[in-house]
Formats: C-alpha cells, structure tokens, sequence
C-alpha cells in the first residue's frame, strides 16, 4: 500500500524523520512503536501530509504507486478524503463541543462520500448499535459522551468509511484498561471485516503484540528494528528493542 | 437546569439594581443641604413650613438611612422618581425623553460594531499571519488609544468646520421638520466615533479567540480526516463566537460609559449628556435617576446576553459545566 | 513565531514613555513660558517661532501648558492606580484566600460593581466631592479597584493550591508570611499586567472628565482640561488647541497598551 523511500522530515536544522524507509502491506496491521518524541506521529502526519507549513519533507512517499510528496493542498485533501482515516489519541477533544454529534459524524463520513442524510443516518444507526452504542449518541454533544464512547464513535466513522488505509495514533493511551481491550478487539474485527490495511501507533508493546502482523520499532526519528511480532518479541535485536520488551514484560 | 440559570442570573440582576439604587440614595443624602429640598429642588422654596413638616414626615428623615432607604425604594419603584431641580418636571418624565435617544445611538453603535468586529475579526483570524491579520493587530492597539472624544473634535474640525458636510451637534435641524432622514444625518458622527473606538477591540477579540480555535485538537482531527476547509470553518465560528459574545456583554457597560462623553460632545440630548448636566448643576434627583435607569438598562442588556448564551452555548442548556 | 519582532518593540515605547514623564516631571524648567501667563496681544496663535504650538483664547502658551498639564494628569493617573491597586489586592486577596462564603458574597458585590459603568460612579461621586486635583485622583482610586480584585482573587485561589503554600501552611508560617512573601509576590506578574492596563484607563478617565468639564477644574492645566477649552475654539478655527493635547494622549496611552500588551497576550481595556 505505503512505499516509503528515505522519507526526511525537519523544521529548519532540526530533523524529526531521519531517512526513514519502510513499507506498509495491503491489508495487514502494522505498528509502530517506541517512545514519545520518537517520530511516530510525525510519520502519521507525512503521509497524511497534514504537517505544519514550516516543516520540510524529503524523500518518497509512494502510495499505490503514485508519488505523494510533490501534490499539492487539495490533492491531498482529495486524497484524505477517499483513501484514509485516522483516530487520533484523544476522543474527548477530537469532536466540536458545540455541534451535535449527528453532525459531526456526518461531516467525519457521509460528507466525504457524498452520502444524503436519509441514508447516513440509516448506515450509521447499523454500525453505532454494532459497536453497542444506543441512538442517543446521535442526538449527543461531546461533552455528554465518555472518552470511551467517542473513540467507539470514531471507530464508527472509521467502519462507515471503509477506508483504504486506517491510521490510528495511540488510539488506546487515554482509556482505561477495560476500554483498551475492548477497543482492541473492535479494531482487529474491523480488520478482519473489511480487510483494510491499518497502520497503528503506539506505545505500548502489549496493545501492539495483541494485534500487530508487522512491528517497526522507532528510536530518535529512525527505524531501529522492523519484523514480525514473533521475532520482535523473541529475539530482540536491538539494544533499545531489548529494553522496550524487557522493560513491559 | 436553564431555569435554576436564568433564576441565579435573575438574583445577581437585582442585586446590581440594589447597588445601583443604593448608590443614587447615598448621592442624595450625601447632597449638601436638606434632603426634602434636594427631592424637590428648586420648588422647595416656594413650599410652607407645614409643608416642609408634612414632607419631613412623610420621607421619615427623623428615621434611620435605612429606612428611608426603604421609602425612597418605594416611592422609586413606583415610577416616582422626584422633580428635577432645575425644570422642576417630574424626573420620570425626563428620563422618558431621554431614553429612547440614547438607546438610538448605544444599540446603533453595538450593532455596527458587532457586525463589522465579526467580519474583520473573522477575515483576520483565519489567515494567520496574513496582512489582514497584522493590520487589525495594528489598528485595535491605536484605536483603544484615541480617547473618543478626540476622535470626535477631530471630525468636528475635519467634516463639519472645514468640509462641512456633517452638522457640528444636535439630534435634529432646528429649522427643519426633523424626521428619519434628518435624525440620521445627525447621526453619523456621534456613531462613527463611538463604531471606531470600539470596533478594533471586538474585532481583536474575535480573531484571537478564532485563532486559538484553529489551533484546537479537533479541528486537526477533522483536517486530517479530510472535512472540507468550509464546514471546519463554521465549526471555528460557531466555537469562537461564544467567548465573543460574553465579551460583548462584559463591556456593554463601556458602551454607555462611552456615549457619555459622546453625547456631550455632539450635543445629543440622551442620558450620557443628562447625567454630565446634572453633575454641573447639581440636580441631584434628575442625577440619581438617570443612574439607575442606565442600571435598569445594562442589566437588562445582560440578561439578554445571557439568554443568547444559552442559545448558542449546548453546555449551558445541557447543564455540562456552568 | 512573531515573538521575534514583537519582543523589540517595547523598548521603542518604555523610551518614549519616559520621554513624556522626564518632560512632565521637568516641565516647571523646560517650559519656555509661565503656563497661566496671558497674553492679550498674541491670543489665538497659530504656532509660531515664539510659541511653538500656538496660543490659546487667553494668550497662553499651549506648550508650555501641556508640559505642565502633564503633570496634573500623569499625577491623578499615578496616583489613583496605587490606591486602587492596593484596595483590589486587599479585596480580592481576602476574598481569594477565605473563599466559602465570604468569597461568593465578595465576588456577587464585585461582579454588580463591575456591571455599572466606571464613568456612571465617578461622575457620580463627582457630584457630591467636586474640586480639587486631589480628590479627583481619590475618587478615581476608590473605583477603579474592580478588575484588580478579581484577577488578584483568581491568582490567589491558583497558587492556595499550590504544593509549596500548602507546605508552608503545614508548617504552621505565620499567616502575614504565607499571604505576602508567597502568595502576594507570586501574584505579581499577573498584577502587574492589569496595573499597567488601570494606568491607560486611569489617564483615560481623567481626560474624559476634565474633557466634560467635571474633572479637574477647568482653570487648572491638564490634558483633560485643555481640550475642554479647545472645543469652543475649534469653531474659531484654532485647531492646534485640540490637536496637541490629544496626540499626546493618544501617544500616552499608545505607549502604555503596547507595553500591557506585550506582557499580556490579547487586549482587553477597562476604560470609561
């Protein structure tokens, strides 16, 4: 799906990616891991390329074999619209306090695929009672909603979508344990549904090891170590990949 | 919920109205001279000593303040605010002519500037560091720093002395009909002064509160999720505009501080001037009622600030945080 | 970030602040003239090599009454700002450091004082205190208190929280102790920025009333008064009476909300 070639990201002299080089397969799950300040969310927000006006990007982005780094804003905006999604870590904050949640989805979902109203409303009432969640939720504002909820409701856009890449940044660190779980398993069985290729943040090695294909370990802007999750988790290689396991088990 | 709201705001309405009127009370009695004759100024020469007694009685000055505070508040409440000093009319009835004039020139004024902070504010705050943005950065700073009536000389000496195109004072032609057309040519310079010492401020306002929107955690979600630029926009707006309006209502007391000195200046027979001639003359009772009709004015003006709140703010009306 | 260039700035105008104060201190030297001198043979002057802003309706200089007017207004400006900043520090100190109660009584009165417009009571004490510069100067100081208590209650409900006054509070420091070297110094940026925004309002005010002829009495020079003077002559056509005085206040004020301003992101003013 994702070719990324010696991908550089930096804000004057100071480098965030450096010379990263990895790929993404169709319709599997990879994570990447490693600590804050690694790059993670850098290399979420160069492939959307959401990054800020004042970074400069290098390198190759291929995806579906076409070239991202050289498009411009509405090509990109074009491109988010039709293949991606992505579910940032903070589902309190991720919605307008001030519209509805009806709305909100509306505009996360059927705006992007050119749905009507009658029809959103029908779809996402399927999808909202398969992820356990009552029609009141339409009828919500955000701040009526727990953290928990709202990260299912972007998980609903998500299904809504049926995007071509899903991203996910830390999409668990800010729910309890119980939620993570749950959340977890909704992914995998989104996953498993649609056959969409995800590519997952994290930081934490358990949530990664539950549901990863593929684990790229990332130290200081670069990749350290890349493999399946058996190896990684086995036979470490790398002195800080060994740290990382030693340290969550 | 939004009834316990509106109640609490209703409570905190009339404790302002009771420091409003407690102030005007302690005016009067501090008034050098005799209080019967300050509530009746100038007529009070021509009344008997039985009279005087009769008055004396009635007022209860050989009571306590605060009981007279209480009579006072009565007869106040029953639309008897006292004669003037110096027209010797009944200070309702003034305050009834001046009123509405006043209100012609302070909801004229909040309109225009509401309507033109919004869009300059708006125009500013979604391009960052566009020309836009750094000029009304500019312009609010220097604006805030010309005191109005300034501003005012300054288009007296400029479109009425030299060009002459708009009349120095007055509300009406004296020699005309008067009428719409002639009221509002009268108009146009009390209201721009008073549009332009405010506008910058709003607008400022507006255009940080929308930039630190633009900088909110959902509106890079939504981005990155590919809404349209239009609809996160409207979303910023709708988000913005909130913290806008609570300042509106924070400053409505400005508004009428403000037209004051604008009035005076331009010779607008309102409340602002009212009050500054009632201050040279010492006719206290016109003095005191004009206060707490400004009072009655700003409170209600509050509450409908509140009331738009609720309508704009779900939080509010779902009883989230108050 | 704009910072860069924003940083540089203030500089520019604590210079030119100073620059009217060190004039208005010195004025009783610098000024070429006697400021109440009349002159019946020069009245109405447009400035000239002799009078540098002109004359006024009595043949007095207008420069050397502005210098001098400085002073009155900078004075009652100074002045009023150090009363109200000490009765807003102890009002919203208490209110902030009891809380309960007392603080939600305290902060319903405040909250209705701050509902009047300023202007409204001042002029109305004007009313019945009328005169000198000096009373003019306390009235203003006895009003314009009002957003000081409230930003100085909110600073002192933050920093009550605070782990080290929590500590010092275990540790049984004298209260006197806890509310000044902890809880006042620690309060003081925040007071500060609002101080120096009271200023502008201060100056505001003053010329405001003097301007409406209820200030400062009107034979006393200050920047307020003379332009009360200057608007009947502005018909006369003698336009340097109201412009001078009013660029120096607009370059006053100016200066001030720029230096508020860089401390404190974002304008706010509590004028008239």
């Amino acid at each position: 799906m994702f070719n990324i070639e010696n991908l550089t990201v930096r804000i004057n002299d100071k480098y965030l990616i450096k010379g990263m080089t990895f790929t993404v397969p169709k319709g599997q799950i990879t994570a990447i891991i490693g600590e804050s300040g690694s790059g993670k969310s850098t290399t979420i927000s160069a492939l959307l390329g959401i990054l800020p006006a004042q970074a400069t990007l290098e390198g190759t982005i291929f995806f579906n074999g076409r070239d991202l780094i050289d498009l411009s804003r509405d090509e990109r905006l074009a491109l988010r619209k039709k293949h991606f999604f992505t579910i940032f870590q903070d589902a309190t904050n991720s919605f307008s306090p001030t519209l509805k949640m009806k709305q909100q989805l509306y505009s996360l979902t059927a705006l992007r695929l050119g749905h009507k109203n009658e029809a959103f409303l029908a779809k996402i009432k399927v999808i909202l009672k398969d992820l356990n969640l009552s029609e009141d939720v339409l009828e919500s504002y955000p701040f009526e909603l727990s953290g928990g909820m709202l990260q299912r409701c972007m998980l609903a856009c998500a299904l809504y979508n049926e995007p071509d890449v899903l991203m996910a940044d830390e999409p668990t660190s800010a729910l309890d344990m119980l939620h993570q779980q749950e959340f977890i398993k909704r992914l995998k069985k989104l996953h498993t549904q649609l056959g969409t290729t995800v590519l997952l943040i994290t930081h934490d090695l358990g949530v990664a090891a539950s549901i990863a294909d593929f684990i790229l370990v990332m130290k200081n802007g670069e990749i350290v170590e890349r493999g399946q999750v058996a190896e990684i988790f086995e036979q470490p290689k790398h002195l800080y990949t060994k740290r990382l396991v030693a340290n969550h088990f | 919920m939004i009834a316990k709201w509106i109640g609490k705001r209703v409570i905190m309405g009339t404790i302002v109205l009771i420091i409003v009127s407690f102030l005007s009370f302690f005016i009067m009695h501090a008034a050098p001279g005799n209080p019967a004759a300050a509530y009746y100024g100038g007529n009070a020469q021509t009344l008997s000593t039985a009279e005087k007694e009769r008055i004396e009685k009635a007022f209860g000055l050989d009571e306590p303040v605060l009981y007279q505070y209480g009579t006072w508040l009565r007869e106040a409440l029953q639309g008897n605010l006292g004669y003037s000093a110096k027209e010797g009319r009944p200070v309702a009835a003034i305050l009834q002519e001046r009123l509405p004039t006043t209100l012609q020139l302070v909801v004229l004024t909040l309109l225009i500037v509401a309507i033109a902070s919004t869009w300059l504010g708006l125009l500013a705050g979604m391009k960052e560091g566009s020309i836009v943005d750094r000029v009304l950065s500019m312009f609010s700073i220097a604006s805030s720093a010309i005191p109005p009536f300034w501003l005012g000389i300054l288009f007296i000496m400029v479109f009425s002395v030299q060009l002459g195109w708009f009349p120095t004072s007055g509300m009406n032609d004296v020699r005309g009909e008067g009428g719409l057309v002639d009221r509002l040519y009268h108009i146009v310079l009390p209201l721009t002064v008073l549009v332009i010492s405010h506008v910058g401020i709003f607008a400022r306002f507006l255009q940080d509160s929308v930039k630190a929107e633009n900088r909110s955690y959902y509106v890079q979600v939504a981005f990155a999720n590919g809404v349209p630029e239009r609809e996160i926009r409207t979303m910023v707006f709708r988000n913005a505009v909130i913290p806008y309006i609570n300042y509106i209502g924070m400053t409505i007391p400005s508004f009428f501080g403000g037209s004051i000195v604008v009035e005076t200046l331009f010779g607008w027979s309102g409340l602002g001037q009212l009050l500054v001639k009632s201050v040279m003359v010492k006719d206290f009772p016109v003095l005191m009622g004009a206060i707490l009709i400004i009072g009655v004015v700003v409170v209600i003006c509050l509450f409908m600030i509140d009331v738009l709140m609720i309508c704009l703010n779900p939080r509010l009306r779902r009883g989230g945080i108050v | 970030m704009r910072r860069g260039t924003q940083r540089k700035m203030p500089i520019i105008w604590f210079v030119l602040l100073a620059l009217i104060f060190g004039l208005t201190i010195l004025s009783s030297i610098l000024a070429p003239f006697e400021p109440n001198a009349m002159d019946m043979n020069h009245i109405y002057e447009a400035p000239n090599g002799t009078h540098l802003l002109g004359t006024d309706q009595l043949g007095r200089d207008v420069l050397s009454r502005l210098l001098v007017g400085g002073k009155v207004t900078l004075f009652i400006a100074v002045f009023s700002v150090v009363l109200s900043s000490i009765i807003g520090i102890i009002y919203g100190g208490l209110s902030g450091y009891f809380g309960g109660t007392i603080d939600a009584v305290m902060m319903r009165i405040l909250e209705a004082l701050l509902t009047i417009p300023t202007l409204v009571i001042v002029l109305a004490l004007q009313a019945i205190m009328q005169g000198s510069v000096w009373r003019m100067a306390i009235i203003m100081g006895i009003t314009g208190w009002f957003v000081t208590a409230r930003i100085v209650r909110s600073e002192f409900i933050r920093l009550k929280e605070l782990e080290f006054v929590q500590m010092a509070t275990m540790f049984r420091t004298p209260l006197w102790k806890i509310l000044f070297s902890h809880l006042l110094r620690n309060s003081f940026p925040a007071i500060f920025v609002v101080t120096i925004f009271n200023f502008a309002g201060a100056i505001f005010t003053e010329v405001s009333l003097s301007f409406l002829g209820i200030g400062v009495p009107p034979a006393i020079p200050s920047w307020g008064t003379m332009l009360y003077t200057a608007q009947n002559d502005l018909l006369v056509g003698a336009w340097w009476m109201g412009l001078f005085p009013g660029m120096i206040i607009f370059v006053t004020l100016l200066c001030v909300q720029a230096i508020g301003g860089t401390f404190k992101q974002g304008g706010g003013r509590s004028h008239v």
